[in-house]
């Protein structure tokens, strides 16, 4: 395509954007004279553009929209709703145009006739329908004068900013920024290597150490440039819950916050669409009619909430609605009716378990279909695009109150941790993500604990039966009739599906650089990528998903074990890791435990005067009940106590809401359900404390364990 | 090999698969890595050689021994790297010898007493004074064109 016409399209769609959100605020504050000037500027660049480049549709549609433009400007004419349903129709006539110039090279054969009669037709009633109208409306821009004013000044202020943003700014090609990404991991790789080397020159220690902090600071510089700031997904938004709530005909109000958050560019786009279906959802599902809301004693006007925020390693963005809420006993119905779940067995789900019936594939709430959603593909939609990139979806739900879904997603896909497992020798990587826990059975524990029924092998895990798939069996490195060996299982969570994955051996869990398969291997369809190892080997990438589908593994329902951060103290009888810290004992949450580690106290670092533990590059802060460490203020990292005889710690790591902390312990008793116990005269539940096997135990609130000081990562 | 020999000739980088010498228009390579130890992929098709990393890509590598039916070789092989539809892609041949300089009149298309598999993975021969060579056609072991 002409380089000329490629930046008039880049340029007329930049500014298209713009206009569009300057005409939904136009609405909220009619007498703002800046947004005015921004859509007009906008039209009128278009029609000057492409008057040159002579494009006669985009020409006559841009001319009647400048003069309606014109009047509005010039106060002749006052803004209504009318008149920005007809602007917006204008953007899109103009936006269609634009795509068929992309597509086809050419303005296409569409008439807009109709869209012109119609801005002419709004322009012409300057005289008759304008003059009423403006009296009312006059009164309302003088009532909006002072938020306007406001408003008015700041926009001044972004268009200065945004000007001196476009001149220090560069448009980059995605693919070149991609193939820097890919080096950059190149780098990484090479860098892992080095260190690893061993070297008898005495300057090339120091020498790595530079080249391990320069290649640190450049991957991240590149990382950067590839992240987008969430606003250029959400400011779609305004237009689309304008236009929901009309043809609903509801009244919304739509409140963005953290819009400065920035994402990874192909997440940002992957996010478009679940977060698009969940807004259609809060508007048609959750928030209610006027008169209801009315009724319920809640404003008119619904709330929506569209929010983003980093938290450590992930991007929370929520949707959240003060509607009608979810009714859980009509979700149970529902899947009931639908046949999702069984009557019995829905019995014994949780409220939080029920809630989550809603991301089953074919099911939908709505008593009627709309137009807008109600086909019963929705929310395992949303569900399986998030976790498709890694991410994760949560719904939060009280009834009259209002909904919440919260996707959590990681801020790179480039770049993902993973447990690196063997199969007969062959290393493979499996993202951290869809992995639960790990279990180790030895040859006998193997050979008694793996149960077959009908050729099916399953293993016991805490009293429920849980599918199992041979890693070497499924990829054909063994035909499965030889004696079984110890072996590892990993519990998996994949889109919903639980199953352990039996593997011959672990290594270390490692950040890896995702490479693509070419579509010859892609083909095989259970490997989702390749990546190189700190080692320099190569490894496939084990994608937990396609590895469910083929060894038909089904949807569970209840795998809901995912601790949710309140679940720490627990209303009710709940599992509890207890172990022993010096004189007393403690309880951990037994859904929060990740894993327990045998530590040589020599490997335990001191930063500020709270105790760290390094794996790699990552840093786990921990937790020292018993002041098992010993530290005193003068004592250096490797200076120990030398009356400790036991040179070895336990450490048990868990999951605090989307961080890990680590406990120190001088051993792990057991494994044991806790029932909740009341205060004395308030009756209600004592807080960080159970009832364990019989003996008054306390609960370690993973929330007080003070945060690492900055900086949190050391290298990456 | 001189200049003014590769004037009226074609360079063709010569490689050995089992008992025959094969050649590759030495302008299609991008680079001879020397026994790059290719990881194996379980599931992959008889031919696929496996993955080798190259400059930061993971390639697919495809096994010309495998292709034409041959047991596994020995010794580790060597690879081509040529670029392919779907970014790079290797071949593993058993050794790769010295740039040999073919003129077209020692051309000769396939013979038709090869199977078909072979006629359409090779392009033609060239009668070398003391042997022949079999003329590769690096396009044709693209591992996107062979898993059709």
């Amino acid at each position: 395509m002409d380089e000329l016409i490629r930046e008039f399209l880049i340029e007329s769609h930049a500014g298209l954007d713009q206009m569009e959100k300057c005409l939904t605020e136009l609405e909220e504050s009619p007498g703002d004279v800046e947004l005015l000037a921004n859509i007009f500027r906008s039209v009128h660049t278009i029609k000057g553009t492409t008057g040159f480049l002579g494009y006669a549709r985009l020409e006559s549609l841009s001319h009647a929209g400048e003069n309606l433009l014109g009047l509005l400007r010039d106060g002749k004419l006052v803004v209504n709703a009318e008149i920005i349903s007809a602007l917006l129709d204008l953007l899109d006539s103009l936006r269609a145009v634009l795509r068929s110039i992309e597509t086809a090279g050419d303005e296409g054969r569409g008439s807009d006739e109709v869209i012109v009669a119609r801005l002419l037709a709004l322009a012409s009633a300057i005289g008759s329908v304008g003059e009423e109208s403006r009296a009312d409306a006059k009164d309302r821009s003088v009532l909006r004068l002072e938020p306007a004013q406001t408003s008015s000044a700041s926009d001044a202020q972004n268009a200065a900013q945004s000007w001196n943003a476009a001149d220090s700014t560069l448009r980059v090609d995605i693919g070149l920024l991609n193939r820097m990404m890919n080096l950059v991991g190149e780098l990484v790789l090479t860098r892992n290597q080095i260190l690893q080397a061993n070297s008898t020159d005495t300057e090339f220690t120091p020498l790595a150490r530079r080249l391990d902090m320069v290649t640190a600071d450049l991957r991240e510089a590149v990382m950067k440039a590839r992240m987008q700031p969430v606003s250029h997904v959400f400011s779609k938004f305004p237009r689309l819950v304008r236009d929901l709530a009309q043809q609903l005909d509801k009244r919304v109000r739509l409140r963005m916050e953290g819009q400065e958050t920035e994402l990874d560019k192909s997440l940002l786009e992957a996010i478009k669409d679940p977060l698009t279906h969940s807004v259609r959802n809060a508007i048609d599902h959750g928030i209610e009619a006027a008169e209801v809301r009315a009724a319920c004693g809640k404003d008119r006007e619904g709330l929506l909430v569209l929010s983003a925020r980093q938290q450590g390693s992930h991007v929370i963005v929520e949707v959240t609605d003060d509607g009608g809420g979810i009714r859980v006993e009509r979700i149970r119905d529902k899947a009931i009716e639908r046949r999702l779940i069984t009557a019995q067995k829905a019995a014994q789900l949780s409220e939080r378990e029920l809630l989550q019936l809603i991301f089953l594939p074919g099911f939908s709430t709505a008593e009627k279909v709309t137009n807008v959603s109600g086909r019963g593909v929705g929310m395992d939609v949303v569900r399986t695009n998030v976790e498709r990139i890694g991410g994760k979806v949560e719904l939060d739900s009280k009834p009259g109150r209002g909904t919440t879904l919260r996707l959590s997603i990681p801020l790179t896909l480039a770049i993902i941790p993973a447990l690196i497992v063997r199969s007969r020798s062959q290393d493979f990587a499996l993202p951290q993500t869809a992995l639960v826990e790990l279990v180790y059975l030895t040859v006998e524990e193997s050979a008694l604990q793996i149960e077959l029924l009908e050729g099916a092998p399953l293993y016991r895990l805490r009293g429920k039966l849980l599918p199992l798939v041979f890693l070497n069996r499924l990829l054909e490195q063994s035909s499965g009739d030889e004696a079984l060996a110890g072996c590892y299982i990993a519990v998996l969570n994949a889109d919903g599906r639980r199953y352990g994955l039996i593997v011959d051996g672990l290594a270390d869990p490692e950040e890896i650089v995702v490479k693509p398969l070419s579509a010859a291997l892609k083909r095989i369809g259970l490997f989702s990528g390749a990546t190189v190892m700190g080692n320099g080997e190569l490894a496939l990438i084990l994608d937990p998903g396609a590895i469910a589908g083929r060894a038909g593994i089904s949807l569970s329902v209840d795998e809901g074990e995912e601790p949710s951060p309140g679940d720490t103290v627990a209303m009710t009888e709940s599992e509890f890791l207890l172990v022993e810290t010096g004189a007393t004992q403690a309880a951990l949450p037994l859904n929060s435990v990740l894993r327990i580690e045998r530590i040589p106290r020599s490997r335990i670092e001191w930063l500020g005067g709270l105790p760290l533990l390094r794996f790699g590059s990552v840093l786990l802060p921990l937790e020292d009940r018993s002041h098992l460490l010993h530290h005193s203020g003068q004592v250096g990292p490797g200076q120990f106590d030398p009356s400790q005889v036991d040179n070895e710690i336990t450490v048990i790591v868990c999951r605090d809401g989307e961080r890990h902390v680590g406990i120190t312990a001088s051993h792990v008793v057991d494994v044991a359900s806790g029932a909740p116990l009341l205060e004395a005269g308030t009756q209600s539940i004592a807080p960080e404390v159970t009832l364990l096997k019989e003996r008054v135990t306390g609960v370690v609130n993973l929330s007080r364990i003070p945060a690492l000081p900055e900086p949190v990562e050391v290298s990456a | 090999m001189s200049r003014s020999a590769a004037e009226d000739g074609i360079e063709m980088c010569s490689v050995c698969v089992g008992d025959t010498l094969f050649g590759v228009p030495i302008t299609g390579i991008l680079e001879i890595l020397d026994k790059p130890a290719p990881r194996s992929v379980p599931l992959a098709p008889a031919h696929i050689g496996g993955l080798v990393h190259y400059r930061g890509e993971i390639l697919t590598a495809v096994s010309l021994r495998s292709l034409l039916g041959l047991p596994p070789h020995s010794e580790p092989p060597d690879m081509l790297v040529f670029e392919g539809r779907d970014g790079y892609f290797g071949l593993l041949v058993d050794t790769v010898g010295e740039v040999l300089t073919v003129s077209p009149q020692e051309f000769e298309p396939n013979p038709s007493i090869l199977d078909d598999r072979k006629r359409a993975l090779f392009a033609g021969t060239y009668k070398l004074s003391n042997s022949l060579l079999v003329m590769l056609e690096p396009d044709r072991f693209d591992p996107v064109l062979l898993a059709q």
